[in-house]
């Protein structure tokens, strides 16, 4: 099977590294195309400098100061409650019930500011007669004139009554 | 059957014996049951590759050593939640992904510029320019540290994934899969990400080859 220079070139950087064996079909290809043989050449060299970069090895620190953070980690109380209002999911959760709750509370009613409880406080408080609150609070009782209408109207007229007799 | 042996007198955590007959998962659940030494055995097997990965993503052994110390604790916070689902090291360089990206952002703005001194130990290694033995020249000890600082402002100047990639992939010896995992990238998304990294590095490398 022949194979393209651009399957060969996806190869270069695992062939280069050691990480991939040459097969005859890429040995046969890089003899025949100067263009993929001197790429690979490049990748070889980038490789063997890449080496070069070394990292020192864990200093003897390391060990001692890591037991010291893990005993400092281990002394630190237990997970209490507090601990499940740091989880993101929970505490969102949290929130969106308190804001359904506080919602409802409003809508229903049975808030402070509730329309409901000012009117019962505003008619709790006696104005001073003659003023316009005490017109309107007036007006308000009369609520209870007004539902005895209904009852007037059920009354037989009396036809000897006269207005001045 | 691995056990552990009595405390030793150092202090240190008995000795995870037989830790090698088990899968790293196997033994994270014996941490997570609350074998200490379990977890000491994890941290003799990882502790060289992590900080040799903090240190190429942070340039600092100081800061590597720290970042590398943070994963170590993050894996012991995480002992009680952990499952067996996902291969260990995935999930271990995916916490020290995080934390060396994170600790990369963070100080963006406080890199000093690279620089090369002759009398100075390098600030970054800790090592000073082998000349005082005569088995170098000055000039070739500078050509070395040269080619040196080059290789990590390229590597280092590559896009974020690209680095991560060339880093586990390189120095790391991990395969495909397993970069793939820990980028969350499928495995052909992660050889097209490494071939093109490289295409870069053959590219600026090409002067110092």
């Amino acid at each position: 099977m022949v194979m393209k220079c651009e399957e060969i070139r996806e190869v270069m950087p695992d062939l280069a590294s050691g990480l991939m064996a040459m097969t005859p079909e890429i040995g046969g290809h890089l003899a025949d195309c100067g263009a993929c043989a001197g790429k690979m050449e490049e990748f070889r060299r980038t490789m063997a400098l890449l080496d070069e970069w070394k990292a020192p090895e864990p200093s003897p620190y390391f060990d001692v100061r890591l037991q010291a953070r893990l005993r400092e980690e281990m002394a630190k109380p237990q997970a209490g409650w507090a601990t499940w209002f740091r989880r993101p999911v929970l505490a969102a959760a949290l929130t969106v019930l308190m804001g359904i709750g506080v919602g409802l509370f409003f809508t229903k009613g049975g808030g402070i500011y509730s329309p409901g409880n000012n009117v019962v406080a505003d008619s709790e408080v006696q104005a001073e007669p003659g003023t316009a609150v005490s017109d309107l609070q007036a007006l308000e009782k009369n609520h209870d004139l007004y539902s005895d209408f209904d009852l007037l109207d059920d009354l037989e007229v009396q036809r000897d009554v006269v207005a001045n007799p | 059957m691995a056990t552990a042996s009595p405390r030793p007198a150092n202090g240190l955590q008995p000795a995870f014996i037989g830790g090698e007959n088990f899968t790293d998962a196997e033994v994270m659940l014996r941490v997570r049951a609350g074998d200490e030494s379990a977890f000491d055995f994890l941290v003799q097997k990882y502790r060289r590759p992590l900080v040799n990965f903090m240190y190429r993503m942070a340039r600092n052994t100081a800061v590597a050593e720290d970042l590398a110390q943070e994963v170590f604790l993050r894996v012991y916070r995480s002992r009680q939640t952990y499952e067996a689902s996902a291969k260990f090291t995935t999930w271990l360089y995916r916490i020290a992904t995080n934390l060396a990206v994170n600790h990369a952002r963070d100080t963006r703005h406080e890199r000093p510029e690279v620089t090369v001194s002759l009398d100075e130990p390098d600030e970054e290694t800790g090592t000073t320019l082998d000349v005082a033995d005569g088995t170098v020249t000055v000039e070739e000890s500078l050509v070395r540290r040269e080619r040196m600082l080059a290789i990590r402002s390229r590597v280092e100047a590559l896009p974020e994934r690209q680095k991560l990639a060339v880093i586990m992939h390189k120095y790391q010896e991990m395969d495909y899969k397993q970069i793939a995992d820990v980028l969350k990238l499928s495995e052909s998304a992660t050889k097209s990400l490494l071939f093109r990294a490289y295409e870069t590095l053959r590219e600026q490398l090409r002067e110092f080859v």
